[in-house]
């Protein structure tokens, strides 16, 4: 099986096995309306030792789900990051899934289906493109960004409310002497409270697991378990949760089939 | 096509065109007087022989209309300045704005200075509706207003002409009321934009006009077959839920509207006008018996227990909250309306609508999904 996530920056592929292994994957760092959905695939496929003539269904999820013509099954990224988590950490109950442009936080039912969700605003805040932002005005890869905040000593806080004014409050105190430390704290805690706001109009039940490109950004994680006071979960393929929660659904959906 | 078709068609082309009824009235001899957004009290422009023109905003880009709001207005009242400025209000006589939101508070002023050819009548209802003062201070700005249309008509507005006003648009709220019941017994017959569209085409038709083509409609709809309806049924709650993206996406997704407690649809139709000596006292109690609108002071936050029943009782499957971006009162009803629906265990999602908006990827999305948690 086959499942491919498409997003609107990033283009995610697993090649798995009778819904049980990950065989192959790919994450390609562009999205939608690009050559990232090709990419993928074929990276995926390669990783796995297969080509596409071997898969018995390949499932798409995403922003651009709907533009993949190798296609045979398509489903909504919510329900898919639903699945992809609880294939990932059994037991999940509440999901945090950040992109690179949108936010969500999911309730799950037992068994991986989806119960409930609340989507961000049409706003870069508090999701990956608002990191990628800063990460460029601090003139350091996301990666560094992610990990500097352990390095911080000093409190500082710049707007959680939009892209463009953080990015000039980031400046004005990059221009004060603020050290990238504590400006790196400061803008995790950013993208932290939008989420947790998300998580809190959700309702949230633990154990609370996080999904997108953004649960691999270890100052995020941190910023979030400090606001609500409890452990967030994740896994290092927690990007790959919706193409994971793509090819299971159509596992589900072919052996109800097959029945 | 059959004639059932022919009329679907006939509501939306109304709906899509204002601009040509406006015209087409004026043509006639008719003067219209415009009702921005919600609660006008239309009844008294009728008595007055003119036509209420509904000013409900557009799906249009807000360009002009910034010189003078801000972005956190709703496009609602972002897009109908907007339309006003560009002149597509040109030919009424009058636009009735009433203050029952904080963005509308402002509206009278920047109209008159945005819009100097099109004179204000402002609509002030009291805050405190139900109570015996608040029903005598509405029906005292009613009094103001009729005297503004009396103005405007050129001639006096009698009691009878009230009367009969109110009587006309209570049969209408009739067979809108009998068109909402077989939409939730007959899920499927219509599509939601065609729903929709019944609605929407209300705020710019002669209400007698409006009312005989709803009337033949019920007919059409009592007489078809109810058939098996396999798609989600929903309830509509909010605002408006007019955007054409929303609509279309509800269509594609083979949604059902069964009931709505949406206030440029149903809510407009729920409460009669009730008959009192005093037809202007009357008008001023409507106010009052109206339920479950979020820019309507209701103490007792009772929208959220009316929406649990319009869902249990038309069998809904779910409800969708549609949110206008930026409206104040939406957002402060969202939070004891989910708690209730979510103590009922009824699904319910809020997606959220900007009218300036061309592209709605994101509520395709939550939709999709609302869909597949539905069962469907």
């Amino acid at each position: 099986m086959l499942g491919v996530d498409i997003g609107s920056t990033t283009s995610k592929c697993v090649v798995m096995r009778d819904g049980a292994e990950i065989i192959g994957s790919a994450v390609i760092p562009v999205g939608t309306g690009t050559s990232g959905p090709a990419r993928a695939m074929e990276a995926a496929l390669k990783d796995a030792g297969l080509t596409q003539a071997d898969m018995d269904v390949t499932a798409a999820t995403g922003y651009g789900r709907n533009t993949l013509s190798e296609a045979g099954h398509v489903f909504s990224e919510l329900s898919c990051h639903a699945r992809g988590a609880y294939w990932l950490f059994p037991g999940v109950r509440t999901v945090l899934d950040i992109g690179g442009q949108d936010a969500k936080a999911l309730s799950v039912l037992p068994g991986g289906k989806l119960g409930g969700f609340v989507m961000n605003d049409k706003c870069a805040a508090g999701t990956g493109r608002f990191l990628e932002v800063m990460a460029r005005i601090l003139d350091i890869d996301l990666d560094t960004l992610s990990r500097l905040d352990l390095e911080s000593q000093e409190c500082v806080e710049i707007s959680s409310t939009c892209t463009v004014f953080a990015e000039s409050e980031v400046i004005s105190q990059l221009s004060k002497g603020t050290k990238p430390e504590d400006l790196a704290a400061a803008i995790s805690r950013a993208v932290a409270f939008r989420g947790c706001g998300l998580l809190r109009r959700l309702g949230l039940t633990e154990p609370l697991f996080m999904t997108g490109g953004v649960a691999r950004h270890g100052g995020v994680v941190r910023a979030i378990e400090a606001e609500l006071k409890i452990p967030v979960h994740t896994d290092q393929r927690a990007q790959l949760a919706g193409a994971i929660g793509a090819a299971l659904m159509a596992y589900d959906k072919i052996t109800r089939e097959g029945e | 096509m059959n004639r059932m078709e022919e009329l679907l068609r006939a509501f939306r082309n109304i709906a899509d065109n204002p601009k040509a009824q406006l015209e087409k009235y004026r043509a006639e001899g008719k003067k219209a007087v415009g009702c921005m957004l919600y609660f006008c009290p239309e009844e008294l422009v009728y008595a007055a022989g003119m036509i209420p023109f509904g000013l409900w905003g557009a799906r249009t880009q807000a360009v002009e209309a910034k010189r003078y709001l801000p972005a956190f207005i709703c496009s609602v009242l972002q897009t109908t300045l907007e339309l006003g400025i560009r002149g597509a209000y040109d030919g009424l006589e009058a636009v009735m704005i009433p203050i029952l939101c904080d963005s509308l508070k402002g509206m009278d002023g920047n109209w008159r200075y945005s819009v100097p050819h099109i004179p204000v009548i402002p609509v002030a209802h009291a805050q405190n509706r139900k109570t015996e003062a608040g029903v005598a201070f509405t029906a005292s700005q009613y009094r103001k207003v009729k005297a503004r249309l009396e103005e405007i008509a050129g001639r006096a507005i009698t009691d009878a002409d009230i009367r009969d006003a109110v009587s006309v648009y209570n049969a209408r709220r009739a067979v809108m009321r009998r068109f909402l019941e077989l939409c939730a017994r007959k899920p499927g017959l219509l599509k939601p934009s065609e729903r929709n569209a019944v609605f929407k085409s209300s705020c710019f038709m002669d209400v007698r006009e409006h009312a005989g083509m709803v009337s033949e409609l019920v007919a059409l709809m009592e007489e078809a077959p109810a058939g098996e309806f396999k798609g989600p049924k929903i309830v509509t709650s909010g605002i408006m839920a007019d955007h054409p993206n929303l609509l279309q996406i509800l269509d594609d997704l083979g949604y059902a509207v069964v009931d709505d407690e949406v206030t440029h649809e149903s809510l407009r139709f729920r409460a009669d006008v009730p008959e009192t000596e005093d037809p202007i006292e009357g008008m001023a109690r409507q106010v009052g018996n109206i339920e479950g609108c979020s820019v309507l002071f209701d103490p007792e936050k009772n929208r959220g227990k009316m929406l649990v029943d319009l869902a249990k009782k038309s069998g809904a499957d779910g409800v969708l909250l549609v949110l206008t971006k930026f409206c104040d009162p939406e957002e402060y009803d969202y939070v004891p309306i989910k708690r209730m629906l979510d103590a009922a265990g009824i699904p319910a999602i809020q997606v959220e609508i900007d009218q300036q908006t061309a592209e709605n990827a994101q509520t395709l999305t939550a939709l999709e999904t609302f869909r597949g948690i539905l069962g469907y």
